[in-house]
């Protein structure tokens, strides 16, 4: 399997003038943006600090200089981290300490690691995901295969690239010789709108909470572009069924495809709406060259885009989160008997903010450190547009109002982690062994 | 200003009338929002989606404003 900076070359060599990338009206054809990427990798190559494996934080704007900074890191034999350019200085700092170690097992598996994505852990400390460039290219030929992209593809990005989401998209529009159009983010649904007349998209990924923003902002606008729109990918969270049937209606000729899946097995299943017209409580079958098996009631993935490791977790650590050969989502779930997977409920406890995923933990710890708060516990509170989004419990120590707790927050976490609900109450709910019950307060509220 | 400011967590000496949507990390979609729904309860009015999707910058949600008000 070429990786994805060989494919990248061999499609700068067939399509030299071919447009690969639009950032603010300049266009990147792929004999440029080749060009480009070899540059960055000569100029890291000829940095007396650089070597083989080096760790290499990049601020993951989607910008044109973030994708060549990206492709010429691999291409110089680096591991990219890339990390939201808004990253809190605690988390940045954490970050750095930690890709800064040593990798302390298995040093040959060095050789073949292109990425270590970090996402939020369990305990609220940010987790490397280690990927392969074995894991990304096989990642991106079964969404592509799954999707049905080609070198005709004009892709909008308006995704983060600091997430395996939006990254997998330019993985993938790439290395199949399309046009990726970098548009940063959904915020000004004006300019969305002008991007898709001005460049003739033909397709772009949206997490739920897009959508919903989309349609606030724009109502039915969207079906101007029935014929248009070749595909969209949906993912990261859920999606009403609802809503998926209206997309359906508007968009009748759309491949919507919604897939599930981790930053550890990058979409895992997938479920286009009008193929699943009839299933779509499910989130479908597993994507092109996946397995996906139920093991002791848990969602469990098998494929050449697992990761097999977190950057220096203990292989023991580790083994924990594969059953064999399967990696444990951490969702439970059950499968008819057709291969339609549905989702039970998450067995990790996580705060799922229009696809961004927050500890409660990582919150807690926060609001803990305020010498008014006794304790606290934080939970996930129903949103129209973000799907999600926490609600804090506190129990006070002292009087202290909501706008001096946010005061103390903001600067530490962000924003889509900061509480929209704060409410007072006597006690914390927990179980004999003292951990919280979130469920319990999710009752309460 | 002021509440752009607010929602945003930064100085009112930041913002300018030219402020835009990403100018400031927490002026995202969700910031966005906040800043329409925080403006429709201290004027009293409602936006509707074709007022909200032409607000890019401070400037147009100023003229937005006026605009609801003279109706």
């Amino acid at each position: 399997m070429l990786t994805i900076e060989q494919q990248i070359e061999r499609n700068a060599q067939r399509m030299t003038e071919k447009v690969a990338l639009i950032c603010k009206d300049t266009e990147v054809s792929y004999g440029e943006l080749w060009e480009r990427c070899c540059e960055e990798a000569k100029r890291l190559q000829e940095d007396a600090s650089f070597y083989k494996g080096k760790r290499v934080i990049l601020a993951a704007a989607g910008n044109a200089e973030f994708v060549y900074q990206y492709f010429g890191t691999h291409l110089a034999g680096g591991i990219c981290v890339p990390i939201d350019p808004d990253t809190k200085e605690g988390r940045r700092d954490y970050i750095q300490s930690v890709v800064n170690e040593d990798f302390r097992f298995k040093i040959e598996d060095l050789d073949g690691i292109a990425d270590i994505m970090f996402t939020t852990g369990t305990t609220g400390a940010p987790k490397g995901v280690v990927l392969t460039h074995e894991n990304i290219a096989a990642s991106a030929r079964n969404i592509n295969a799954y999707i049905g992209n080609d070198a005709d593809d004009i892709e909008l990005l308006a995704l983060p690239v600091s997430h395996s989401f939006g990254l997998g998209r330019l993985r993938c529009v790439l290395s199949k010789g399309g046009t990726i159009v970098l548009l940063g983010t959904f915020a000004n649904v004006k300019r969305f709108f002008a991007a898709l007349d001005e460049y003739h998209v033909t397709g772009f990924g949206m997490v739920p909470a897009s959508w919903a923003y989309l349609k606030m902002m724009s109502r039915d606008k969207i079906r101007n572009y029935a014929d248009q729109l070749k595909y969209i990918e949906i993912g990261s969270s859920f999606m009403s069924i609802e809503d998926k049937k209206m997309l359906m209606e508007w968009l009748p000729s759309t491949r919507m495809c919604m897939h599930y899946g981790l930053t550890e097995a990058s979409r895992s299943a997938f479920m286009e709406f009008h193929e699943y017209a009839e299933n779509l409580s499910s989130i479908g079958k597993a994507a092109p060259n996946v397995d996906i098996r139920i093991i002791d009631g848990e969602i469990c993935v098998k494929g050449e885009h697992v990761t097999k490791s977190y950057w220096n977790e203990s292989p023991e650590r580790i083994a924990q989160d594969f059953h064999g050969d399967y990696f444990r989502t951490g969702d439970s779930g059950w499968m008819d008997e057709d291969g339609h997977i549905y989702i039970k409920g998450r067995i990790k406890e996580m705060i799922n903010v229009g696809g961004e995923k927050v500890s409660p933990m990582e919150v807690e710890d926060v609001l803990n450190a305020i010498p008014q708060i006794k304790e606290s516990a934080c939970c996930a509170m129903p949103d129209k547009v973000m799907g999600e989004v926490v609600e804090a419990f506190i129990v006070e120590k002292e009087p202290i109002t909501d706008a001096e707790i946010m005061e103390i927050i903001k600067p530490q976490l962000e924003n889509y982690k900061w509480p929209k609900k704060i409410q007072r109450i006597a006690e914390i709910p927990k179980t004999s062994s003292g951990k919280i019950q979130r469920l319990q307060l999710k009752v309460n509220s | 200003m002021q509440v752009v400011a607010e929602v945003c967590d930064v100085p009112v000496t930041e913002v300018t009338l030219n402020s835009a949507i990403g100018d400031f990390p927490a002026w995202d979609s969700m910031g966005q929002l906040a800043i329409l729904q925080r403006m429709e309860s201290e004027f009293d009015i409602m936006f509707e989606p074709e007022d909200m999707m032409e607000i890019e910058d401070v400037n147009d949600i100023v003229k937005a404003v006026e605009a609801k008000l003279e109706c």
